[in-house]
């Protein structure tokens, strides 16, 4: 999935303000083509607020942010975005909610069919493809989600702590499964949480943030080879220090 | 799934014996020699009667001639409420501007009852059919209007923010998120304005008809036929219950994914 080295998002000099109230002050960073960034940051720091505004979703008050080079254009960007309240549509069975960008994008029908078919399988949902989104539990919604988002094969995927309200076990699984994910369609993530545990787990990189106006506290990069083992000293270590970082807020 | 067809069982028997003894609690009650059975004629009466209108004409016409001429009235005055409450109730929650136009005048008059309007409708429509439309628009339109209304207000943004991230275009959002999660509101208003228009023909029909259950009841009243009356009353009542079971029927049908939790 193309260079390495090239910068899939840019982000220079991003305010962000509602009214006076200054939420993002002045962030620039970069992600890569293909890295998994995790984003953590104390409670209302503007981490929702960032992603939004990543996605268009909220105009910004200054600075800009670029993909590819070029400022974000929903049209031509291909970006998916897992809210952290999960966001499926209850009209639509979940097959349906799966196919629904794709039927925008005006895909050809067996195309739709055979990645439709790929992702519910992958997300083992396949059973349920049938259901509407109220007979599904908390999980299943989230998985649907996700599905739902890497069926449009996105160059960029935005999760806003998609995994907070899961119990662990479903958490550790729902993990694996995303990195899997991202390896096999390579898009760049940025993946907002607030459990240093799981961003030490999934990120190439951790962004640290701070209070409100926020800016960027900390960058720690994270070359662990996948899967990692939370018991492993580095891993530990790695985690402690994360986590003495965030003492500060 | 057996399970739940043996409640519904049990529940049709309770329904069906708690009618019985209010039959019998009826029968009891004007039994001859009661002074409520000099005044009012025991089901037995009432039933026997309901058949005969069945083949013997109430003035112009038998009890299906009466049954139609209602039910038009309804269909018309409903259909239309519905269409303009479907449309104003989602203009207005979709779009500030209008929403402030029209929201004051909405709330200044939804509370006015039907009854209250049949002076200006018969200045307005005459004493023909118009008038009586106009009724029945009115008891149903305000129904439709808030229920669609709310729906269309409490769209969750966050599905609009997930359509545009899917490359959902603004001018389709309104028909693929608005309108479709409106969907369930829209029934609701449908199901409140059938009953409470099917409830006014009876005040529609006042304003000088000739035909109609609302107006067997009334001219029944006049020459003071309680079989009439009764049979009147009972139709209406049986009718709106038709009408009200047709349309979650069809609600069920189109918003399965709505009624799926509490099924
Ligand atoms: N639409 C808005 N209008 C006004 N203020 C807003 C809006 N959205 C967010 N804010 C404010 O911006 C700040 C950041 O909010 P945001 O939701 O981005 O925080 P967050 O980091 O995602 O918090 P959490 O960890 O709770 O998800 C908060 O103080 C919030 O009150
Ligand atoms: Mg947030």
């Amino acid at each position: 999935m193309g260079n390495k080295n090239e910068y899939k998002v840019q982000v220079r000099n991003l305010t962000k303000k509602f009214g006076d109230l200054l939420v993002l002050d002045d962030i620039s960073f970069d992600v890569k083509e293909n890295e998994f960034l995790c984003i953590v940051g104390p409670t209302g720091c503007g981490k929702t607020t960032f992603l939004n505004s990543l996605s268009k979703l909220y105009d910004i008050t200054a600075g800009e942010i670029l993909i590819n080079g070029e400022p974000v254009d929903l049209k031509k960007h291909n970006i998916a975005y897992i809210f952290q309240e999960y966001s499926n549509f209850p009209w639509l069975t979940i097959r349906e909610n799966v196919e629904f960008g794709l039927r925008i994008k005006k895909m050809p029908e067996a195309e739709i069919k055979e990645r439709v078919d790929y992702f519910l399988d992958m997300v083992g949902l396949k059973k349920f493809q049938d259901y509407y989104p109220d007979q599904l539990s908390a999980s299943m919604l989230q998985r649907a989600a996700i599905a739902r988002a890497f069926a449009v094969k996105p160059e960029v995927l935005l999760m806003d702590e998609p995994y907070g309200q899961l119990d662990i076990e479903l958490r550790f699984k729902l993990e694996d499964e995303l990195i899997r994910l991202w390896r096999e369609v390579g898009t760049t993530v940025i993946f907002i949480t607030h459990n240093i545990e799981e961003a030490v787990y999934l990120s190439e990189r951790i962004l640290v943030l701070t209070n409100k106006p926020t800016k960027i506290k900390a960058e720690i990069s994270n070359t662990m080879a996948h899967p990692r083992d939370i018991a492993a000293p580095e891993f530990v270590e790695l985690r402690n220090q994360v986590t003495d970082l965030i003492k500060w807020w | 799934m057996k399970k739940r067809k043996k409640i519904n069982g049990v529940r049709v028997g309770i329904g069906a014996a708690a009618i019985c003894s209010f039959l019998c609690l009826w029968a009891f009650a004007t039994r001859e020699g009661t002074t409520l059975g000099i005044l009012m004629p025991g089901p037995v009466e009432v039933f026997t009667h309901l058949v005969e209108t069945t083949y013997t004409k109430v003035g112009p016409l038998t009890i299906w001639g009466h049954m139609f001429n209602s039910l038009r009235r309804v269909l018309v005055g409903f259909t239309i409420a519905s269409c303009c409450g479907i449309l104003l109730g989602l203009a207005m929650g979709w779009n500030r501007t209008l929403e402030a136009i029209f929201r004051p005048i909405f709330e200044l008059l939804r509370p006015i009852p039907p009854l209250a309007w049949i002076s200006l409708a018969i200045v307005w429509f005459g004493l023909g059919e118009g008038g009586k439309y106009f009724i029945i628009f009115v008891s149903g339109f305000s129904n439709v209007t808030i229920n669609v209304y709310t729906g269309a207000k409490s769209v969750d943004p966050e599905l609009i923010g997930a359509a545009k991230m899917l490359g959902c275009s603004e001018r389709r959002i309104f028909p693929s998120i608005v309108i479709r999660s409106s969907v369930p509101y829209i029934f609701t208003g449908l199901q409140i304005a059938i009953s409470s228009s099917w409830a006014a023909v009876v005040a529609a029909e006042m304003v000088r008809s000739t035909n109609g259950i609302g107006w067997m009841i009334t001219a029944g009243q006049s020459v003071g036929n309680m079989e009439q009356i009764m049979v009147g009353i009972i139709v209406i009542g049986v009718i709106g219950f038709l009408l009200s079971t047709f349309m979650r029927g069809v609600e069920s049908k189109l918003c399965a994914w709505s009624r799926v939790q509490d099924s």
